[in-house]
């Protein structure tokens, strides 16, 4: 369920939280293949969990979990590390939708990412995170 | 009645004669004047008095012009026809004369003028008239509800006909004449049996059989076979017509071209079905983009110069899955939108149904958090139906349960057995139906959704459904704890 990439580095690590997990791998590849660290979850129990044991430096949250919406989960989240940066990539949305238009207004989201993307898309927003 | 000669010097026969004479112009109902050859009244009976409202005084020895009015008499030539009676000595036939004493409604007499021949001369004449106002008022009004009943039945939209009790066409009205072709000139006599379809022959004998037999009306959905060979399916209703002795006299069929009913029904179907793909969309967007998302992501690594052989086929594997998947989805989303089959009833497993419906809603569960269970026979059950109808009933049904579970739960499903009949089971631990809804649920357009989420549709068309199925579908509901939606259909 976790644990993919080394832990207790000094390097920046994110979180990938999607029940697909063909998902996470094309993730897991993609990051891996920019020598970026990353971890996954397949539901917003472990997401939670493991946000408060490590600090990632941005989570990708998938819309429909199977205990959570993704929407709820990044409210849970903000509760836990206010500042920590949330991006959605979703099937579910589109960009416009008035859902994530007022969950990037109020700042709950830091960006949108439309199923199916361009893995230089993924790659553009870790790079305005940094 | 006034005597015309001195009684005296008349044998005691005559004076018996002339006395029953006097009796009997006195009680007839009839109106009696005698005439003689100037046309002045020589006796007038009491109903003519009576009626006319005159007395003896002023009516005997009058001429006749006195006592009617001119226009009358002068109208209907009478003074001249008493005189051809004199003439010919032969009556005159009979006639109607409309007649208004001052203050009276209109009288109708029938009359007739007789001579009076003693030893071949005509001594007088005798004009008979008898009021028959009432019978021609009852006759009018007899023919006017003739009249009306009979452009009931030529005016009505629905098919009238009667036959005797052999089945032969007695009666066959325009509606039944427009749409089998047939006029009634071209049906008369012949048996009501050739204008329905052959293999009906037993079932059409067992219904006639029992119309003679005094039973009472009768339903059925025969279809009517126009002249230009066309079968149209009509809903007829069929009563015996029974004489003064309860007896079965004739037989009346009257039916309903159900055409444009089912052309509606089929369309509503349609409208409906659209409605629920709508809610499924949501659900289906998800999960396709999923495997999308996948294949576009392992295309892109494919496209890196620098990348193993194990990844590669890796890469190949992910794209090859995302693609069934996919795929799956949209096929089980086409053949919901646009089933192969017609819409006939056939030998269909019941089984294999479900196990196709699930996944079509499986999405949506999914994505709300629901978990399907499924308990289905051990052994597979067939049933007579149409299985994209029936189809739509499970989706419909399914649908309403993963909506009323917003937060998630559980849907049961589950297929038994009971005597003769096959039990489908959806329960839901959803919000349930609050017990003054209950009766409402099933009503077309009734519901709780907020609006633009569901149309009120689906229930009352499976309700339909089910019913053309010969089923039943049954709903327990308490408030908060959730529904079980129960269709009943008859095992094969």
């Amino acid at each position: 369920m976790e644990n993919n990439t080394a832990m207790k580095d000094h390097k920046d690590i994110y979180l990938i939280v999607d029940d697909e997990p063909d998902m996470c791998w094309a993730f897991q590849n993609l990051l891996a293949q920019n020598k970026i660290l990353s971890q996954n979850a397949l539901n917003g129990q472990d997401a939670l969990r493991l946000i408060q044991k490590v600090d990632f430096k941005a989570v990708f949250v998938d819309a429909k979990l199977p205990d959570i919406e993704g929407l709820d989960l990044a409210k849970k989240i903000r509760a836990i590390a206010p500042n920590l940066r949330l991006i959605m990539v979703s099937g579910y949305f589109y960009r416009d939708d008035p859902a994530i238009r007022k969950a990037l207004e109020e700042g709950l989201l830091s960006d949108f990412v439309s199923k199916p993307f361009r893995n230089q898309e993924i790659l553009s927003v870790l790079k305005s995170v940094e | 009645m006034e005597t015309f000669e001195s009684e005296t010097g008349l044998s005691s026969e005559v004076q018996r004669h002339k006395k029953l004479y006097t009796m009997l112009l006195e009680a007839i109902p009839s109106s009696v004047l005698m005439l003689d050859r100037d046309v002045k009244v020589i006796s007038a009976n009491h109903n003519f008095l009576k009626k006319s409202r005159r007395t003896r005084e002023n009516t005997i020895g009058f001429p006749l012009v006195d006592i009617f009015p001119t226009i009358i008499l002068n109208t209907m030539n009478i003074p001249q026809q008493i005189r051809g009676v004199f003439k010919s000595g032969n009556a005159t036939g009979g006639n109607r004369m409309s007649y208004r004493s001052s203050g009276l409604p209109m009288n109708i007499y029938y009359y007739r003028i007789f001579p009076f021949t003693w030893k071949g001369v005509v001594e007088n004449v005798m004009l008979l008239m008898d009021d028959v106002t009432e019978q021609i008022r009852l006759s009018e009004e007899v023919r006017r509800v003739e009249r009306h009943l009979a452009s009931i039945i030529d005016s009505v939209n629905d098919i009238i006909i009667s036959t005797d009790t052999r089945g032969r066409i007695l009666s066959w009205n325009p509606a039944v004449e427009k749409i089998s072709g047939y006029t009634f000139a071209d049906v008369k006599g012949r048996p009501f049996i050739e204008y329905l379809p052959t293999e009906k022959q037993k079932d059409i004998h067992e219904v006639f059989t029992q119309m003679r037999n005094g039973r009472n009306s009768r339903q059925e959905e025969w279809e009517l076979i126009t002249k230009d060979g066309t079968a149209i399916r009509v809903s007829w209703i069929f009563s015996p017509m029974k004489d003064e002795h309860s007896t079965t006299a004739a037989i009346v069929g009257v039916g309903r071209d159900l055409t444009e009913r089912l052309k509606l029904e089929a369309e509503l179907l349609k409208s409906q079905k659209f409605a629920a793909l709508g809610v499924m969309a949501g659900g289906i967007a998800h999960e396709i983009r999923n495997p999308l998302a996948i294949c576009s992501s392992a295309a892109q690594f494919l496209q890196n110069d620098d990348i193993d052989t194990e990844f590669r086929k890796e890469c190949g594997e992910k794209i090859y899955t995302g693609i069934q998947r996919a795929s799956i989805i949209i096929e089980n989303l086409l053949r919901f939108a646009r089933p192969s089959t017609n819409s006939h009833m056939e030998k269909i497993c019941l089984n294999a149904l479900v196990e196709e419906t699930i996944p079509l809603i499986h999405n949506q569960a999914k994505i709300q958090q629901i978990k399907i269970k499924i308990d289905m026979y051990r052994q597979n059950i067939f049933i007579l139906a149409n299985s994209s109808m029936l189809q739509q009933v499970l989706i419909n049904l399914l649908l309403n349960a993963i909506q009323s579970m917003p937060d998630g739960g559980t849907i049961e499903l589950s297929i038994t057995r009971s005597a003769g009949d096959v039990l489908i089971r959806i329960m839901d631990t959803g919000t349930g139906i609050l017990q003054q809804d209950i009766d409402k649920i099933f009503d077309p357009f009734y519901t709780t959704s907020p609006v633009g989420r569901g149309t009120g549709l689906g229930l009352s068309i499976s309700y339909t459904i089910v019913k053309q199925h010969r089923g039943t579908i049954e709903v327990e509901s308490n408030k908060d704890i959730g529904c079980i939606f129960t269709v009943r259909l008859t095992l094969l």
